[in-house]
């Protein structure tokens, strides 16, 4: 069963299209990452579930109750947002107890649920401390913990590590997921950050100029993007505009394409691990330009002559097989017609 | 060297202005201890028969209560009408900005007297049985003295970011009434102090528009000194006592809003948050 589903939401601000026709349907206990550029309007259809923004158009329904014209406080949702907004005034055991103290729950029941969610996210010792007197990580961690504590049915999650440094974010991430999962809660991800949608979410949005563009798991959208903005989007790619002669879009002898109907040029994508290089064989020739070692890989910068044109690639090879492949030498590079997608370049 | 010189010199400034500002009030409270003042520093006989006289009055009393209960009143009012006003203007609302803002530019381009002839006027039309009663009064003072917390509240919510935590608060299932209860008030204490004291003063102080709209019918503080000056030339030692309890009541008040904004103005400070910290820890 679905436990989130959008129908045909749509909201302007003025001129601006920042929702254009969506539709989704998020089921129970699932985790969907919103993953797109800033103004794709990711976080307009997070604050569409929340009741925070009013659609222009369009049907919002969690559990199966059409919810788009219920305020946000009688929704069933918890939120986190991307500075924390912990209430100052109040210590961090009484912010994870805020919700149920609106519901009007009794001193004891509050205390025993937020002590119960501090323990949860290993805060017991920082009860007692205002926000200010605490990390950071601490904050969001508590602010995630008040989310939760009224048991909604939904966990709307809004770029909730975007203000934290890289090891802590990290860190934050895979705990969010633990919890996502251990209190099989639905939850709606907000980021733009392509590595942290892949690694935390069941499904993925790619959205574009107020559209989802691709719904899929993180494999299918890494593996197999659907349009040109998730193949340019998602994952690091080497992207090349080809023309199509005979209907084939080729880069020299290094790869052939069946390019899309009725197009002239082609924008091609394919990502530097499907790159095959080798130092000798009857494929396209390339000239190492650089090399550049990243620990486990090591990314070689190509230069590409062919069809009277200097193309630039890279490819990312095991830093152990890349030893071989000094800057400045010959080698030959091919690319699976598999691993390649095509699309119409304008 | 240039460190000592810049030292003495910022003490001497400030000695200066204290001076400056603590001089005339001095001088005010000598006069309220002298038998006779002549042409001497200080008075050339001591006494503390003004004070006694002044307390034992009960016109004077009488006064000093209807002052202070109005100042209160026309604080409450004010607050109930401002504080919800801006809460709703910022999360809800943000158009009718333009019109609280000229509203509360009104009392500061207007002369006071202005406004008391146009609530006269205005008044006198539409609700006549009012005119002479404290009701004016207290609709009077509210209109002028709601601009000084206006700005103040409106201040106090933009740092606290009274949008983001209204939203927080919603997400949490509380009602406008418990967001600005438990989230949106205890955020703005120290606005709400401030501009809670300049409304007070404001009221407590305020002479034109209780003299145009109620009179004798309402005598306050301000009129009666006034009709001690009009009326005779052997109690202005009774004004001068007036002026230092005027003055006390005042400064009581500014020393109560700093004290419990202690914390909220280290936090303004750079650094001031670590060090609050730091403290609490």
């Amino acid at each position: 069963m679905s436990s989130v589903v959008l129908s045909h939401i749509s909201k302007h601000y003025g001129a601006v299209k920042a929702l254009d026709d969506v539709s989704l349907s998020i089921a129970d206990g699932e985790l969907v990452a919103l993953l797109g550029p800033s103004g794709c309007g990711k976080t307009t259809l997070l604050r569409s579930i929340a009741g925070l923004e009013k659609p222009d158009g369009g049907v919002v329904q969690i559990g199966g109750t059409d919810m788009t014209h219920v305020p946000a406080r009688k929704r069933p949702i918890g939120m986190v947002f991307q500075s924390y907004v912990l209430f100052p005034n109040m210590t961090i055991r009484d912010n994870v107890g805020f919700p149920l103290k609106m519901r009007g729950d009794s001193k004891q029941a509050i205390r025993a649920r937020a002590d119960e969610l501090l323990e949860l996210m290993g805060l017991a010792q920082q009860g007692d401390r205002y926000p200010n007197q605490v990390s950071g990580g601490q904050q969001q961690r508590a602010a995630l913990a008040r989310a939760l504590a009224a048991n909604p049915s939904v966990l709307l999650l809004d770029e909730p590590l975007s203000a934290l440094d890289a090891l802590v974010r990290t860190r934050l991430r895979d705990e969010i997921r633990r919890i996502q999962q251990l209190v099989k809660i639905t939850a709606v991800y907000v980021t733009h950050d392509q590595g942290e949608a892949m690694a935390i979410a069941d499904r993925v949005a790619v959205m574009n100029a107020g559209k989802i563009e691709q719904l899929a798991a993180p494999a299918q959208i890494y593996d197999d993007p659907s349009t040109r903005f998730a193949a340019g989007f998602v994952g690091n790619r080497n992207i090349l505009e080809l023309r199509a002669d005979g209907g084939m879009a080729r880069l020299g002898k290094a790869f052939a394409v069946q390019a899309p109907a009725g197009s002239s040029t082609v924008a091609a994508f394919f990502r530097p691990e499907d790159v095959v290089v080798s130092m000798t064989g009857e494929d396209q020739q390339a000239m190492v330009e650089n090399k550049m070692f990243q620990g486990l890989l090591t990314r070689l910068y190509l230069v590409v002559e062919a069809d009277g044109t200097t193309t630039r690639i890279y490819a990312d090879l095991p830093s152990r097989q890349a030893e071989q492949f000094t800057q400045g030498s010959t080698v030959n590079v091919r690319v699976a017609a598999a691993d390649v997608r095509v699309f119409p370049a304008d | 060297m240039v460190q000592l010189a810049g030292k003495i010199g910022r003490w001497a400034f400030l000695l200066l202005v204290l001076l400056y500002f603590a001089i005339p009030m001095i001088a005010v409270l000598f006069y309220s201890f002298s038998g006779r003042w002549t042409s001497n520093v200080l008075p050339d006989i001591w006494t503390t028969s003004h004070w006694g006289e002044a307390f034992a009055d009960e016109r004077l009393r009488a006064a000093f209560v209807r002052t202070v209960l109005m100042a209160f009143a026309v604080l409450i009012l004010d607050v109930l009408i401002v504080v919800p006003a801006v809460y709703w203007q910022r999360v809800r609302n943000p158009r009718i900005r333009i019109l609280a803002e000229l509203s509360a530019a009104i009392p500061f381009v207007l002369p006071f007297i202005i406004i008391a002839f146009g609530i006269l006027k205005f008044t006198g039309r539409i609700a006549p049985e009012m005119l002479g009663t404290p009701w004016i009064i207290l609709f009077g003072h509210a209109a002028i003295a709601f601009p000084f917390l206006y700005w103040a509240v409106d201040g106090a919510m933009s740092a606290a970011h009274v949008v983001r935590l209204n939203e927080a608060a919603m997400t949490c299932g509380a009602s406008p009434f418990q967001i600005l209860r438990h989230v949106v008030i205890p955020n703005i204490t120290a606005g709400l102090a401030a501009g809670g004291m300049l409304v007070f003063a404001t009221s407590f102080g305020e002479f034109a528009l209780v003299q145009i709209l109620a009179g004798a019918r309402f005598e306050n503080v301000s009129l009666y000194s006034l009709d001690l000056l009009n009326n005779t030339t052997s109690q202005v030692e009774k004004l001068a006592v007036l002026t230092i309890v005027m003055f006390l009541v005042l400064f009581a008040i500014s020393i109560g809003v700093v004290y419990v904004n202690r914390n909220r103005v280290s936090l303004a400070v750079p650094g001031g948050r670590a060090m609050a910290a730091e403290k609490d820890l």
